[in-house]
C-alpha cells in the first residue's frame, strides 16, 4: 500500500499544535494537568533500527476511518530478538502489531499505509500471500479468542491446515508438545476433547499461546499474552517466550515494565500513536532519553 | 462521603418496591399474552379437530356379489383385456337389488344404486381382472359407502328432521337401517384419504396427491434456496465490498423482495418460468421456482443476521492461524451461524409449505387426481388441495378439509421439530 498523496498529514498538525500549545501563555493549573503534552513527540529517539532486521517498518500510518491512530512509526525487529512494545492504554501498541501480519486486512475501515518488510520481502506487495504471511507471522491475540471446538482440535487446527504433519500420532505429539510448552498440558490432559471455550479466562490464553505456537511460525506477535495470568503461568510463559527467541523473533505488548524489563532485549515506547523511544531495555529503563518515557516507566502517568 | 453512601442506599432501598412492583406487573402482562394467544391456538385447534377427525374414519358397506359372467356380459373363459371392459356397474346394481327386492321408480332405483361408492365397481372389476377363478362364486367385499352415507353414519344427519329437509329420505334409511342391521354397513379407519388422491366423489378422495406434490414442490424449494440463499448471505456478510454502493443496492433490494405480496412471485413465475422457459405448468418444479423466489429473501436475511452475530474475535482466530478467507468461512463462521440460518430456512420453508396465492397463478389450481410422480408431473399441493375442497359443497368435503388441514398442522409440527433437532445438533458452547 501507499501513502495516498491527498492525505492530510495529521502527524504534523499535531506537532504544530502541539509546539503552539506550549508557546501559548496560561495558568500554572493548566500546565500541570496538560504536562504529558508539554514535550514534543519528533521523530523517534534511541535505537530503533538494527542490522539484522527480521521484520521493518518505515512510515508507517495507520487510520481507523478519518482517525489517525499510528503516526510514521519507523522501527526494526531483529532477528531472535524479543522486543516489547510499552505503552499508555490506547497508544496504538495492538493496532501497530496487527500491522505486522496484515491482521488490519479484516477491519474494513482500517487503512495501513508505509513500507513494512519481512526478510526484506515487502508484506503489502501483491505477490504476498496474506495466508502464507500469517503463517509466518503468528500471533496471540489480546483477548483469549478460542474456537468453539474441542481442546485437542484448537491445537491441532493450524497443523491440519498447513498439513503439517503426517499422520494422527504426530497430530497428538505436535498438540502435547505445544500444550506443554504453553504450560497447560497437566491441566488439560485428560479434556482434550472438552470445548476449549469451557476453560478459565487464563487457561483460555496459554490454549491460545499453544494453538499459536505450534503452527512454528518464524515470528511471534503476543498482545498482552500473560494479562489474565497467575505469576506461576506468566513465569513460565515468559520462559517460553525465552527459549523460543532462539529459534524466533518475538514481540510482545505488555503492560507489565517488569515483565518488559525481565524478558525483552529491546523495548519499544508509544505514546498516542507514536513511537517515542526504542532503545535495548536496560537503558531504557535506566537512562530513558525522552521526558515522556521517563515519566511513564516512573508511573507518573500511563 | 459516608453521609452521601447511606443517602444513596436509603435513595435505592425506597425504589426498591415500585422497581419490583414494575417487575410484577411486567410479568402478569407477559402471562396474558401468552394466555391469549395460547386461546387463540387452542380454539382454533379444537374447531378443526372436532370437524376434521370424523374424516379418518369411512364407511364401509358388505356386498355379497355373486359373480355373474352373464352380468358382466363375458364368457367364462374371457382374456384379461374383455374382463377389464365388462360392466361391474352393472353387477354392484343387480346385487343391490337383489338385497333390496320391490324397489320402485328411477329415483329410488338411482338412490338404491348410490349406497354404495362408483369406485366399488372398479375394485370388483380390479379384484376380478387379478383372479378371474372368482367368476361364477359369491364372494363377500367391503366396499366405501357413498359420502351422503357416511355422513349419516357420522350423526352428521338428525333423522328426526322431516323428510323434505333430510338429504338421506326414509327409503334410506329403511335400507341402511337394514344393513346395519345385518352387520353390513360399519365405519373403519380411512386409508383411502391417505392413498387415494383428489376425486369428486368425496368418499373417494384423498390427500396422498397434494402430500406428494407438497413433498415434491418442498423439495424443490428446500434445494434451491437453501443452498442459494446461504451463498448470497456468505457472500455479502463475509465477501463483498463494504460501503460499496451496488452492496448497498443490493440489499435494499433483497429487503424490499420480502416484503413483496407472494402472488406477485407467481405472476412472475408466469411470466418467467412458463411463458419463457416452458417450465410445465401445474409441476412440483414450477411450484418450486416460484416459492424459491418467495423464500429465498427470508433466508438470506436470516443468514446474513446469523453471520453478522458471529464474534469477529473467531474469524481473527482462524485467520490469524494461516486460514484462508473461505476456509475461515466455511469452516468457522457458517458453523457458527447455522443454528440462526436453519431457523431462517425454516420458517421460509414453513412458509412456502402452507402458501397458496402465488400457485393459484401457475396452475397448481387444476384438479388432479394423479399421484405425481416426478416434479414434471401436474400436481396439487396441500394448501391448494384444501382450498379446493373448502370450496366443495358436498358435506363429506368440510370434513375432509379440516382434516387436511391437521395433515397440513402436523406436517409442520414434524418440520419444526427436526429445526429443533437440527439446531440441537449444530449448537455450541461459548
Ligand atoms: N477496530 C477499531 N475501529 C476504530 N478504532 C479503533 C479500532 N481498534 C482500535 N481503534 C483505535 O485505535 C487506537 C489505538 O488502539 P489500540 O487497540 O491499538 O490500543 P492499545 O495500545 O493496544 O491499547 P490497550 O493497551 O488498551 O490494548 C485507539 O484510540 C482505538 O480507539
Ligand atoms: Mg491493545
Amino acid at each position: 500500500m501507499t501513502n495516498l498523496p491527498d492525505t492530510k498529514l495529521p502527524d504534523t498538525q499535531l506537532s504544530d499544535s502541539v509546539v503552539a500549545n506550549a508557546n501559548e501563555p496560561r495558568g500554572m493549573d493548566d500546565v500541570h494537568k496538560n504536562e504529558e503534552f508539554d514535550v514534543e513527540i519528533n521523530g523517534t529517539l534511541g535505537k530503533p533500527f538494527v542490522d539484522n532486521a527480521k521484520m521493518s517498518s518505515r512510515k508507517c500510518d495507520v487510520f481507523y476511518g478519518d482517525k489517525q491512530a499510528i503516526f510514521d512509526v519507523n522501527i526494526d525487529i531483529a532477528q531472535n530478538e524479543i522486543l516489547a512494545m510499552i505503552g499508555p492504554s490506547g497508544c496504538g501498541k495492538s493496532t501497530y502489531l496487527r500491522v505486522l501480519n496484515r491482521m488490519n486486512d479484516t477491519i474494513p475501515i482500517c487503512r495501513v499505509t508505509g513500507e513494512h518488510k519481512l526478510d526484506g520481502e515487502d508484506i503489502y506487495a501483491k505477490e504476498m500471500d496474506p495466508v502464507l504471511l500469517r503463517a509466518r507471522v503468528g500471533m496471540v491475540f489480546q483477548k483469549p479468542n478460542p474456537f468453539p471446538k474441542s481442546i485437542y482440535d484448537n491445537v491441532a487446527y493450524g497443523a491440519k491446515l498447513h498439513g503439517l504433519t503426517n499422520n494422527r500420532s504426530e497430530l497428538d505429539d505436535l498438540v502435547e508438545k505445544s500444550l506443554t510448552r504453553a504450560g497447560l498440558w497437566k491441566e488439560v490432559k485428560d479434556d482434550l476433547q472438552k470445548p476449549g471455550t469451557g476453560l478459565s479466562g487464563g487457561q483460555q490464553q496459554r490454549l491460545c499461546i499453544a494453538r499459536t505456537i505450534a503452527v512454528d511460525p518464524e515470528v511471534i506477535l503476543m498482545d498482552e499474552p500473560t494479562s489474565a495470568l497467575d505469576p506461576i503461568a506468566t513465569a513460565l510463559i515468559e520462559e517460553l517466550m525465552t527459549e523460543l527467541s532462539a529459534k524466533y523473533t518475538i514481540a510482545i505488548v505488555t503492560h507489565s515494565m517488569q515483565q518488559a524489563a525481565r524478558v525483552s532485549n529491546r523495548t519499544a515506547y508509544f505514546h498516542l500513536g507514536k513511537l517515542v523511544e526504542v532503545n535495548d531495555t536496560d537503558k531504557i529503563f535506566t537512562t530513558p532519553e525522552h521526558q515522556l518515557t521517563e515519566n511513564y516507566i516512573t508511573g507518573r502517568f500511563g | 462521603m459516608t453521609q452521601t453512601t447511606y443517602e444513596n442506599t436509603d435513595k435505592i432501598r425506597a425504589g426498591l418496591k415500585k422497581r419490583y412492583a414494575r417487575e410484577r406487573r411486567f410479568r402478569f402482562y407477559g402471562l396474558m399474552a401468552i394466555a391469549i394467544s395460547f386461546l387463540f391456538l387452542l380454539v382454533l385447534l379444537v374447531n378443526i379437530i372436532s370437524t376434521g377427525y370424523p374424516a379418518f374414519q369411512q364407511s364401509y358397506v358388505k356386498l355379497d356379489v355373486k359373480i355373474d359372467p352373464a352380468v358382466l356380459g363375458v364368457s367364462k373363459d374371457a382374456t384379461r383385456d374383455e374382463l377389464f371392459k365388462a360392466n361391474y356397474a352393472r353387477l354392484i346394481k343387480k346385487t343391490l337389488n337383489d338385497m333390496f327386492p320391490g324397489v320402485k321408480g328411477r329415483k329410488q332405483k338411482r338412490a338404491l344404486k348410490q349406497l354404495v361408492s362408483k369406485s366399488a365397481a372398479y375394485e370388483l372389476r380390479d379384484k376380478v381382472v387379478e383372479n378371474p377363478s372368482l367368476i361364477g362364486t359369491t364372494q363377500s367385499f367391503w366396499f366405501l359407502a357413498k359420502d351422503d352415507v357416511d355422513v349419516f353414519m357420522k350423526g352428521k344427519i338428525d333423522r328426526s328432521l322431516p323428510e323434505s329437509d333430510r338429504r338421506i329420505k326414509d327409503y334410506q334409511l329403511k335400507w341402511i337401517d337394514k344393513l346395519m342391521a345385518e352387520g353390513r354397513l360399519e365405519k373403519r379407519f380411512n386409508t383411502t384419504f391417505f392413498t387415494a388422491g383428489d376425486s369428486r366423489e368425496p368418499e373417494q378422495a384423498g390427500i396422498k396427491g397434494a402430500l406428494v406434490g407438497s413433498f415434491l414442490t418442498m423439495l424443490v424449494t428446500m434445494s434451491l434456496s437453501f443452498p442459494i440463499g446461504v451463498l448470497a448471505a456468505v457472500y455479502l456478510e463475509e465477501f463483498a465490498p463494504q460501503n460499496n454502493r451496488w452492496v448497498d443496492i443490493i440489499e435494499i433490494n433483497i429487503n424490499n423482495l420480502a416484503a413483496v405480496p407472494s402472488i406477485v412471485f407467481g405472476l412472475l413465475g408466469l411470466a418467467v418460468f412458463i411463458a419463457f422457459f416452458g417450465v410445465p405448468r401445474s409441476s412440483p418444479l414450477i411450484g418450486g421456482l416460484v416459492l424459491t423466489l418467495m423464500t429465498l429473501p427470508t433466508i438470506i436475511i436470516a443468514s446474513r443476521a446469523a453471520i453478522k452475530s458471529v464474534p469477529p474475535s473467531i474469524r481473527e482466530a482462524a485467520l490469524g492461524l494461516g486460514a484462508s478467507k473461505v476456509q475461515t468461512t466455511f469452516g468457522h463462521v457458517v458453523p457458527l451461524a447455522m443454528p440462526g440460518i436453519l431457523t431462517g430456512t425454516i420458517i421460509g420453508m414453513a412458509q412456502a409449505l402452507g402458501e397458496t396465492a402465488p400457485l393459484l397463478m401457475i396452475g397448481m389450481v387444476a384438479f388432479v387426481a394423479d399421484i405425481p410422480h416426478s416434479i414434471l408431473d401436474p400436481s396439487t399441493v396441500m394448501p391448494v388441495q384444501i382450498y379446493l375442497w373448502s370450496d366443495s359443497p358436498e358435506r363429506a368435503f368440510t370434513e375432509r378439509t379440516s382434516a387436511a388441514i391437521m395433515v397440513l398442522l402436523a406436517f409442520l409440527v414434524v418440520m419444526n421439530f427436526m429445526a429443533v433437532l437440527l439446531r440441537k445438533k449444530f449448537e455450541r458452547k461459548w
